[in-house]
């Protein structure tokens, strides 16, 4: 209802009156605010647990500082620590089982600093009941549908979407560099079909105390909108829902308005963020995040072209693609192709069958690649 | 050309000094032989430099028959006007006057501008602008002759100084010992005084005093002018309103009449009640697009809006676009920033009040108007003898403006709609009794797709009865019912679907006694109770398919009682003080569930203690104390005075919002025994001077506010369908000062003011405070604290018909947290929010400008027409509303917002039948 508010608001602010948002820059105070940041759910159930710690950065700077060579652990009732292993920078994780009616403790060391969790006790997540898709005229709408129960009443989704699309000028061959010829694309390089995947998504939130027996019926997750190239073959999404406990919600609602509801006409002020982790060694060192703890579920669907039929596609990226028009002679292969920024799109014969030359294509809208892979991901199904 | 008119005469007196000059007398020579007087007078303008002035009709019988040689004028009209009652003048500049009768003098009377010896003193004719009349103010008449009588009957006619028509009614008196006489139906009054000085006032029924500097020698006439009726406001100019800016005994009161409002140019062409308020010193808003306003560092809910009698919680329309209220109903529009008169209470920074019209007595009149967005009309008209009505409405007619973006965005079926509705009446039973009834409605309807429809309504009737006991005593009895709700209904799909509704009435009745009890005593008492009737929230599922769980706010009652005595006390004739107090008393009622928590402990659901069902009806917590109005001013001189007021206020009813403006969405909450009243007191200052007989007015003013138990909240708060409120809250105390000041301009063809206000406006979490404390408890600003505001209004008349108006308004930006830090979370950038506004956005200019065309005045067109084209941000500045940073496509990136980013142009065409 709020951030329904918030929207109507700002529309109407926005565009009825003339109004407009201009991107600025305010002098800020440089500061050196470097407050530890924990993101991370730890899974009961042997499955995979992540724990990222990084560092906040002045907001000028386009780096990301991960928190190396910490130690990560989970403390249980009888003060034993089970640790974490550092897998990427600043990632740890741990496969492990814990018992969902017992209550732990994560605990950090980082940088000479300890900190504490506050105690964590596991939420069992309902399953999904329904992950679905409805179309309509603005495009097609993704949406979940589950029952909570009294333990587990706030939920929280994230989601990976994949999708097969396909370039502007399909070919179905490259320029060998060291060949110095055009050779057929082998078929685990091809440069005519990638996976493409989502790199930022939102974060989705649902109180199911809200509806009868805690049940959310078609909670809207994602909307594609007409004309995306996400449909334009297949369409894949798999959804993690966790149910988290109220101050884990609390904290995520707030990062949500603060980064997202900001700024209109009616936006509420923004907030601080708290977290349920301490600083030990410093009391007044504030930490970033809410960690927890419990069983997530998840569920994944497809969705082919077929099935939203028809649904044309525009992709501003490949506007003005097409193949050139100049035939490049054989002699001149190496010359055009090499450099990669031009690629061999379309091979022109004489009338006889002999080959001239290629027509080329830009790269841009003639390799995939450069916008996704084309290594199908493990999980696909086709 | 050649016809002596009365005017000219009049520039003739006032300009030439110099008199009847020999010196240079012309030689005339010629035959003229039975000539008209016409021709002859064109025989001479063209050999001469004289030029004759007289009524060419009237001379047609004068025939002139001579010749001459070398002789004078004066000689030839002395020969051709022989024997006829014709006489002649010739003044220094070659005129010649040929009048009837008698000679015409144009020599002003040796005492014109000094004591007047005559027995008769007319200062009807001399007072033919504002600046005579001011001059005739002060002016001392001499009156009679001296006889050894001590005391001296002055008698004379009382009439109006526009119409002519005697003043029933008017009341002449002096001050010394306060002797005085009442006008009859033809205006003549009567008063005995002892012979010498005195200054006497004349006063209408409900009006303006004028004043008259008299030295009485003996029986004598003085025939008065007065201005006739302050109750058609919108007919009359600022210029009522001079003087009482020195000498009323209030301080902080700014006037705005309808007239000055429909010159500055409005957003849309809407004429604006609350934006023009924002042009006065001292009152301030946070955004362009919210209707709140903040008045001297108060927040935009402690403003009591009273509309005749009724409180109106949503004055907006659109969200806030502009004020809900139809400028062809409105009279004027009050503020009381600092002396808020004894009868009025229940908020902390202001009152605003906004008196309608109850139609012309005469005939029957409609008014009306077509703007870009919305359509007005008004009819206001006698019904019978005792009966007047006025019944106005306003709409929009298209959703041409949504329709337009249709096509530019994805937001189709976005309709917006609204109205609002007045109706005034008043009924005279006898002279004795009056009857109103004031009635107010308005509508808003908005729908931004098909999914989410947004509504609010206020609905206000009352009804009034005044009673004149006798010439010093007059009682107000008022009942009445306030209602303001608003809804959401939430269509999303048929299993969301739920209606969310929140809604505030209020009861009340008012009784309010004036009564002059000496000529130095004038009290004001009386007693005023407010039942609340809150709704602070429900939600339903809608339709069947909705599994929405029903829930609902505890419904909150409350009664609100005060009493109140005031006494506007004339020490000396410079010298009053108005000494008043209200004792207020609030009842917080059931049923409802009241809940404790240990003392000491911030309120959290784990410090709980107890939780207590109550009865209807029953007394859940009392609050009450005491609120002071006190006010002094002293009487410098004849064009200044100084001014000092006190006063404390209490406030029961609180908007809970976090937004830094007004949303229409926000929701009230009545004090319970977790939320205390929010209280605030108020020292002021001021100095008041006019210079140039009123033509500009000066003023500056002081203030310094302290406020306790204001609301403010805590991170992350749920502040809707919250039983616990309490539990978000965090009470904050408050503390404002600055100073206003206002040079305004009221007469000639160029007019307006300019005004400057100082003003800070800061918080601090209370230092009982336990649950949070917002910038570790140090004093921070307020999100409305713009230091700096400095605004123009200038009028230029070119004509009659045709004049122009600008705006400029500066101000410094308003304050914004900004964050300090970011970091990545949820696969995208966050920001990192630390002390709260400790930034400002960039500082807001804007110019309006605004072109009013009346049509012109034929009688027999069918109706009168004006035009009003304007531009609105004629610079076209992008002034932010707010600075943000926001993530786009996981990186964080600032923005800045503004509403109305580009020159906005409009046109409203205004017609009166």
């Amino acid at each position: 209802m709020t951030s329904y508010k918030n929207r109507l608001l700002l529309i109407l602010g926005l565009l009825l009156f003339a109004g407009c948002r201009d991107p600025f820059e305010p002098d800020l105070i440089e500061n050196n605010l470097s407050l530890l940041v924990v993101e991370g759910y730890i899974e009961i159930d042997g499955e995979e647990s992540r724990i990222s710690l990084s560092r906040s950065t002045s907001l000028k700077t386009n780096d990301t500082i991960p928190v190396v060579g910490a130690k990560v652990s989970v403390i249980n009732s009888s003060g034993e620590n089970i640790f974490f292993t550092e897998k990427e920078k600043g990632i740890y994780t741990l496969t492990e089982f814990f018992n969902a009616n017992a209550s732990y403790k994560l605990a950090i060391v980082a940088d000479g600093n300890s900190y504490i969790s506050d105690p964590l006790t596991p939420i069992i997540t309902p399953e999904i009941g329904e992950l679905d898709y409805i179309q309509d005229e603005a495009g097609v709408e993704i949406f979940v549908s589950t029952k909570g129960n009294n333990q587990a009443q706030y939920f929280l989704w994230s989601y990976e979407e994949s999708w097969i699309f396909q370039p502007a000028v399909l070919t179905g061959v490259y320029f060998d560099r060291e060949e110095g010829q055009i050779l057929p694309s082998p078929p685990n390089n091809r440069t005519d079909m990638c996976w493409g995947e989502n790199i930022f998504p939102q974060i989705i939130l649902q109180n199911a105390a809200r509806f009868a027996d805690n049940q959310i019926l078609q909670r809207e997750l994602i909307r594609i909108p007409l004309q995306s190239e996400k449909l334009q073959r297949r369409y894949s999404v798999e959804v993690k829902q966790r149910a988290i406990n109220q101050e884990t919600f609390d904290f995520w609602e707030i990062l949500r308005k603060n980064s997202d509801d900001i700024g209109g006409i009616f936006s509420p002020l923004p907030s601080l963020i708290r977290s349920n982790i301490q600083a030990v060694t410093n009391l007044d060192e504030n930490v970033i995040g809410y960690v927890s703890m419990g069983k997530s579920t998840s569920k994944r669907i497809y969705i082919s072209n077929i099935e939203v039929s028809p649904w044309s596609v525009t992709v501003p990226e490949y506007k003005s693609c097409g193949v050139l028009r100049d035939t490049i002679p054989i002699s001149q292969f190496a010359n055009n192709f090499s450099g990669g920024n031009i690629v061999p799109a379309l091979a022109v014969y004489t009338l006889r069958g002999e080959l001239i030359g290629y027509r080329g294509a830009e790269a841009r809208c003639a390799d995939c690649r450069l916008r996704g892979t084309n290594q199908k991901p493990e999980f696909w199904e086709d | 050309m050649i016809r002596v008119s009365l005017a000219f005469l009049c520039l003739f007196l006032s300009f030439s000094q110099a008199l009847w000059a020999q010196e240079s007398e012309e030689k005339i020579t010629g035959l003229y032989p039975g000539l008209s007087f016409d021709r002859f007078a064109r025989q001479i303008e063209s050999s001469t430099s004289y030029t004759l002035f007289y009524d060419k009709a009237a001379m047609d019988t004068v025939q002139v028959n001579l010749s001459a040689k070398d002789n004078t004028l004066a000689q030839l009209l002395e020969t051709i006007l022989e024997g006829s009652k014709w006489k002649y003048t010739i003044d220094s500049k070659k005129r010649v006057f040929i009048t009837y009768g008698k000679i015409l003098n144009i020599e002003l009377s040796k005492n014109f501008f000094e004591a007047n010896a005559a027995v008769q003193s007319k200062d009807s004719i001399i007072r033919l602008s504002d600046l005579e009349r001011a001059f005739s103010r002060n002016k001392l008449y001499v009156i009679g002759n001296p006889t050894n009588k001590k005391t001296a009957t002055l008698s004379g006619k009382i009439t109006g100084l526009d119409t002519g028509a005697p003043v029933f009614g008017a009341v002449i008196f002096e001050r010394v010992d306060y002797t005085r006489g009442v006008a009859n139906e033809d205006g003549l009054y009567s008063i005995t005084l002892p012979v010498g000085r005195h200054t006497l006032f004349i006063q209408n029924l409900g009006g303006f005093v004028e004043q008259r500097q008299i030295s009485l020698q003996g029986d004598g006439i003085l025939d008065i002018a007065i201005e006739e009726n302050i109750i058609s406001l919108s007919e009359i100019t600022v210029s009522s309103e001079r003087m009482t800016n020195i000498a009323r005994p209030e301080m902080g009161v700014q006037k705005l009449n309808i007239k000055t409002m429909r010159k500055l140019p409005a957003v849309l062409g809407e004429v604006d009640v609350i934006r023009s308020l924002l042009t006065l010193p001292g009152v301030q808003t946070v955004g362009e697009a919210s209707v709140g306003f903040n008045v001297r560092g108060g927040a935009a809910d402690q403003n009591l809006i009273l509309y005749n009698h009724s409180t109106i919680y949503n004055p907006s329309h659109l969200f806030g676009l502009f004020s809900a209220f139809n400028p062809d109903m409105i009279e004027s529009v009050e503020l009381y920033k600092a002396g808020i008169p004894v009868q009025y209470g229940g908020r902390l920074s202001s009152v605003l009040d906004v008196k309608a019209k109850y139609g012309n007595p005469d005939k029957v009149n409609v008014t009306g108007g077509i703007g870009l967005l919305t359509g007005r009309l008004t009819v206001e008209g006698p019904i019978g003898e005792n009966t007047t009505f006025i019944l106005g409405g306003r709409s929009t007619y298209s959703d041409w403006l949504l329709d337009i973006l249709e096509e530019n965005t994805d937001f189709e079926n976005a309709r917006a709609a609204f109205y609002d509705l007045s109706f005034n009446l008043e009924h005279r039973i006898n002279p004795k009794n009056k009857i109103r009834i004031n009635s107010y409605t308005s509508n808003d309807n908005f729908r931004f797709d098909r999914d989410t429809t947004f509504r609010y309504e206020n609905r206000n009737l009352n009804v009034g009865w005044t009673h004149y006991f006798n010439e010093r005593m007059e009682a107000e009895l008022v009942l009445g019912r306030d209602h303001y709700r608003f809804g959401i209904e939430g269509r999303d799909n048929e299993a969301n679907a739920y209606d969310f509704g929140f809604q505030v009435e209020q009861d009340f009745a008012k009784v309010n006694f004036r009564y002059e009890m000496d000529p130095q005593h004038t009290l004001t008492f009386g007693a005023s109770t407010l039942r609340y009737a809150l709704q602070p929230g429900s939600i339903q599922p809608s339709g069947p398919l909705s599994i929405v769980n029903p829930d609902q706010v505890n419904p909150e009652q409350a009664l609100e009682t005060a009493f109140f005595l005031g006494d506007e006390f004339e020490v000396s004739d410079r010298f009053t003080i108005n000494v008043g107090g209200r004792y207020v008393l609030y009842n917080f009622l059931g049923p409802n569930t009241s809940r404790r928590y240990e003392p000491g402990a911030p309120l959290l659901p784990l410090t709980l203690t107890e939780e207590r069902s109550h009865e209807s009806g029953e007394i859940i917590n009392t609050y009450h104390g005491p609120e002071l109005r006190l006010s002094a001013r002293y009487i410098l001189n004849n064009i200044s005075s100084i001014k000092a007021g006190y006063n404390t206020n209490r406030q029961f009813i609180h908007l809970v919002t976090n937004n830094a403006a007004i949303a229409p969405t926000d929701v009230w909450k009545l004090s319970d025994p977790n939320i205390k009243p929010q209280w605030g007191d108020q020292v002021s200052l001021g100095y008041y001077r006019n210079l140039q007989v009123d033509k500009y007015e000066f003023s500056i003013e002081a203030y310094h506010r302290n406020m306790r138990n204001l609301i403010d909240f805590r991170s992350g708060a749920t502040l809707i369908l919250n039983n616990e409120v309490e539990q978000s809250i965090l009470r904050t105390d408050g503390r404002a000062y600055g100073a206003e000041v206002l040079f305004r301009k009221n007469v000639g063809k160029l007019n307006g003011w300019v005004s400057y206000t100082y003003s800070r406006s800061l918080l601090r979490t209370a230092e009982d405070e336990l649950a949070e404390k917002i910038n570790d408890g140090n004093w921070y600003p307020s999100n409305f604290d713009q230091p700096h505001n400095l605004g123009l209004i200038g009028n230029y008349e070119w004509s009659k018909r045709f004049s122009t108006s600008v705006n400029a308004n500066y101000s410094t930006g308003r304050p914004i947290t900004y964050p300090v830090a970011k970091f990545n979370y949820g696969g995208s950038e966050r920001v990192y929010f630390s002390d709260r506004n400790m930034y400002r956005i960039p500082d807001y200019f804007r110019i309006d400008a605004s072109i009013n065309i009346e049509g012109n005045h034929k009688v027999r067109k069918l109706a009168h027409s004006s035009w009003s084209v304007g531009v609105y941000n004629l610079l076209g500045r992008r002034n932010p509303y707010s600075v943000y940073f926001t993530p786009v496509n996981g990186t964080l990136q600032g923005f800045q917002l503004s509403i109305f980013a580009q020159p906005i142009p409009f046109i409203t065409y205004n017609f009166k039948i």
